[in-house]
């Protein structure tokens, strides 16, 4: 049973809980308010407001998303009352001394990041702009200043703005929320680079994703767990063609949800899986669900919702709905509404979902599925200075008083300096400008003949607002003109000396990649979250032992002279 | 005398003489009268169910006749209609493919190539939404295997499509070996082993023994002329083919199903292209007037080349 009350002018909703105390506090915020000229704003705030807590010794994080960003803390009533309280102060006053550090670490953070197979998604639906801000890395970091880390906490990081849930039997005693007062920030609308849907467009890492955009409600998620089921026994166990082929329902503010499916095929598998999933998707479209199917996945949803009651984990999700105007759900209304699911409603979200989809294919083209290419290119290329490429065969480089293009006698990328998200600036010359619809314009001086006055000239027209700095690039992340066709170097250095050369990177290499091998597989053990992921990772290095293994032979081989 | 010569002479290359249903099927669809065309389609075997379907649905005189037009109006009321999904898809590819011609791509327009997809996809949308609602219909599933190698959406999914079809269904295992073959995605080192399994997965008597002639047939005419009878006559290529033709048309079982003629006509060809003129006529003699236009038209004008090797194996017998 879900108690709604108010701490400190906070919403506020407690729950007991069968497992630890613990509680959030969560404030509505996330990347897809963030410009992308300061994306990674949220995310540093979120560090900063922890940082004082750093020291204490109990289980807490801290979590920046797209539409929310929240604390949480498992321990003690009054571990969680010294938490919260620590979290507030921070946010009134953040710790700025520790800007450059965190800045650092947010770098090395997503650095050691995997961003997974659907992050592009988010760009090519929505654009460089509000909910596709999800497909960008940090890139706002650099020009972040105190004042505008100060603007945005007292915009969002406020007590209207606030959302607190605790799981446990009491609020701790003398608990204290303060935080400034604000107002309730309403979620970014949601933009569309789309023109058309369901649209396609073709991906490079193998792997399939779809989504789809469909209402939040019972039998969204219902449909989702048929996919689920379909794709694992169209895809995986029937067909053989992919090994991991799911799907799963998130929802979306307050009304809407989406719809993920993501399966992987190996390369030459990757025709029958766009396939086999385009077929898999019209057969739940013209209702082709078996009645039975439908029953277990409610089943399950009610039974995890339940196990979820229990855990209080069902908490933090209600707390978000009011942030967004939603009201508390009890237990038994979800699972009333998931009982009232049947077969039609499914077919129904079905419909809806093929009509709003949006694929990103292994690499073939779906036209022929009935999906519209996403846009990838500009209609019309500005006027203005024209630089050719030093490159045989590559496309012009135009800059205008309104905007920059690349184009070729096939297709131009355009970004319009009023529909521009952001600059990108290197000390060596090089510009990138990424439009409000997603494409991108490289401006790289070293690969366009007469170039050297680009910079200068593109600064002067671009909005100083849209500018981003970046700290020098390697001399080797500057892009050269592709060399014309000469003779193999490799061929110059003897048979003997790349031997040596080989053995000398290759042996530290193979054993580095047995002992992830060995350890990761070792977790398997016991780490049960993510055995998906570490079973890839434990194939990977051993599949990179093993390549390394054949390698180091090869070279001692070639060393020796045989 | 003068029936001699009838007999000697006559070539009917065209299937209606073989299978009278199919004259009978077009003529009820021109009509209009769909509710005979399904009555008709529900009566005959599912091999001749994909023939008739996919014969009423390849554009007889022009696509403007309408048929579209009464196939979508069927599908309209009951989108269901297995039989109207695939014979529309199957109206929509041959348009296409008319377009684009059986030329070798580099022959082929870039506009040609435009339209050819258009009408390609346009035949998907419908064999799609079919198959989701007739999982099981080989007819529907046969016809997703030249719209597929037309999209060129790869082996593996054209593989995928093959698998949905039921086995043994001879006018999907066609398509599958034109896919097999080099000039589409295969190779020959794929073609003839899956050929000689598609055999081997029959009873005796069957038609399938012609896919490993066909096969043949396919990878002799990629050879540079001079090299191709050496190709032919070669002990391991002969050995698969009297093989096939003993396990096949040969055999006692060998009935008259739909596709028979095929089988016959393939292997006609074949023994005349070796010089066994006994088995020639052995051929000959099961086709009396009838043959087939594929794949006497590699080597020029059917009727004529049927007419000349016919004769000269009669001629060789004597």
């Amino acid at each position: 049973m879900i108690e709604q009350i108010e701490v400190d002018g906070v919403p506020a909703l407690l729950a007991p809980s069968n497992g630890p105390a613990h509680a959030g506090l969560a404030f509505r915020v996330g990347f897809a308010d963030e410009p992308l000229t300061r994306r990674g704003i949220t995310h540093l705030i979120e560090h900063l407001a922890l940082h004082s807590t750093g020291g204490a010794d109990y289980h807490y994080n801290g979590a920046t998303g797209v539409e929310y960003t929240y604390f949480h803390m498992q321990g003690s009533a009054a571990e969680l009352g010294e938490f919260l309280a620590s979290v507030c102060v921070s946010l009134s006053d953040l710790p700025m001394g520790r800007l450059a550090t965190e800045k650092d670490l947010l770098q090395a953070e997503a650095n050691g990041r995997n961003s997974g197979s659907a992050a592009t998604m988010a760009l090519w639906r929505h654009g460089a702009r509000d909910y596709g801000m999800s497909s960008y890395p940090e890139w706002g970091l650099p020009a972040i200043t105190e004042d505008d880390l100060r603007d945005w906490a007292t915009r969002y990081f406020t007590r209207e703005n606030a959302v607190l849930w605790l799981a446990g039997t009491d609020v701790p005693t003398g608990l204290r929320l303060d935080l400034p007062s604000g107002a309730r920030r309403p979620l970014p609308g949601r933009s569309s680079a789309l023109r058309q849907t369901p649209a396609w467009f073709g991906g490079s890492s193998g792997v399939l994703v779809w989504d789809a955009e469909v209402p939040r409600a019972a039998r969204s998620a219902v449909f989702a767990g048929v996919l689920d089921r379909a794709m694992f026994r169209e895809l995986r166990k029937e067909g053989g063609i992919s090994y991991a082929a799911q799907a799963g329902y998130e929802p979306l503010g307050a009304g809407r949800a989406m719809v993920t499916a993501v399966a992987d095929a190996l390369p030459e598998m990757q025709g029958a899986l766009l396939g086999g999933f385009v077929d898999v998707l019209a057969g739940l479209r013209v209702g082709r669900v078996d009645e039975a199917e439908v029953a277990t996945v409610v089943r399950k949803r009610v039974e995890a919702l339940l196990h979820a009651e229990e855990q209080g984990a069902r908490l933090p999700g209600q707390a978000l709905n009011l942030l967004v105007g939603r009201d508390v759900q009890s237990a038994d209304a979800a699972v009333a509404e998931l009982r009232a699911v049947g077969l039609a409603a499914v077919v129904e979200v079905a419909g809806e979902a093929s009509a709003s989809g949006l694929l990103m294919t292994p690499h073939e083209r779906a036209d022929w599925a009935g999906f519209t290419a996403a846009p990838d290119r500009s209609e019309a290329a500005v006027a203005g200075v024209d630089y050719a490429s030093r490159e045989q065969g590559g496309a012009h480089l135009i800059v205008g008083s309104e905007g920059v293009s690349i184009a070729s006698e096939r297709a131009c990328v355009t970004v319009r300096f009023d529909g521009c998200a952001i600059v990108r600036a290197w000390p060596d010359g090089g510009r990138h400008l990424v439009g409000l619809d997603g494409l991108m314009v490289a401006v790289e001086p070293t690969l366009y003949e007469g170039a050297d006055d680009v910079a200068e000239r593109l600064d002067a027209l671009v909005p100083a607002a849209l500018r981003v700095d970046q700290p020098p690039r390697d001399p080797d992340r500057v892009p050269k003109p592709a060399p014309p066709p000469a003779r193999d170097v490799a061929a110059d250095v003897s048979e003997r000396a790349y031997g040596i050369l080989a053995l000398f990177f290759r042996v530290p290499l193979t054993l580095l990649g047995l002992i992830v091998t060995v350890l990761m597989a070792s977790t398997l053990t016991f780490d049960t979250e993510d055995v998906g992921l570490t079973i890839g990772i434990v194939l990977f290095c051993a599949g990179l032992t093993v390549y390394g293994g054949f390698g180091i032979r090869r070279s001692y081989r070639r060393y020796r002279g045989h | 005398m003068l029936r001699a010569v009838t007999r000697t002479d006559a070539v009917l290359l065209d299937p209606t003489d073989a299978y009278p249903e199919l004259r009978d099927v077009r003529a009820r669809l021109a009509a209009g009268d769909w509710e005979s065309v399904r009555r008709m389609l529900d009566e005959v075997s599912p091999v001749g169910r994909t023939m008739l379907i996919r014969y009423a649905g390849t554009v007889a005189e022009s696509a403007d006749d309408g048929v579209e037009r009464l196939l979508r109006e069927v599908l309209e009321r009951d989108p269901t209609d297995a039989a109207a999904a695939a014979m529309l898809g199957t109206r929509l590819t041959d348009v296409g493919w008319r377009i684009r011609t059986q030329a070798r791509a580099q022959d082929v327009s870039a506009e040609q190539f435009r339209q050819f997809r258009e009408w390609l996809c346009a035949a998907e949308a419908v064999l799609i939404d079919g198959t989701a609602r007739n999982p099981d219909d080989p007819a529907l599933w046969t016809v997703r295997l030249p719209s597929a190698r037309g999209l060129e959406v790869g082996l593996a999914e054209v593989r995928r499509r093959f698998d949905r079809v039921v086995p043994n269904h001879l006018p999907a295992q066609r398509q599958m070996l034109q896919q097999l073959c080099p000039k589409w995605s295969g190779s020959w080192e794929l073609l003839h082993p899956w050929c000689h399994a598609q055999m081997l997965a029959t009873p005796p008597g069957a038609p399938q023994g012609m896919l490993v002639a066909e096969g043949h047939i396919e990878h002799c005419f990629e050879l540079p002329q001079g090299t191709r009878t050496d190709y032919l006559t070669s002990d391991s290529v002969r050995d698969e083919l009297y093989e096939a033709a003993n396990r096949s048309i040969l055999h006692p079982e060998f009935g008259r199903e739909f596709g028979w003629v095929q089988a016959v006509s393939t292997f006609a060809m074949v023994f005349s292209l070796i010089g066994d003129h006994r088995s020639a006529a052995a051929a000959f003699a099961l086709l009396g007037e009838l043959a087939t236009e594929y794949p006497w038209d590699i080597l020029g004008d059917p009727a004529e080349k049927v007419r000349h090797f016919r004769h000269e194996a009669q001629v060789g017998v004597r």
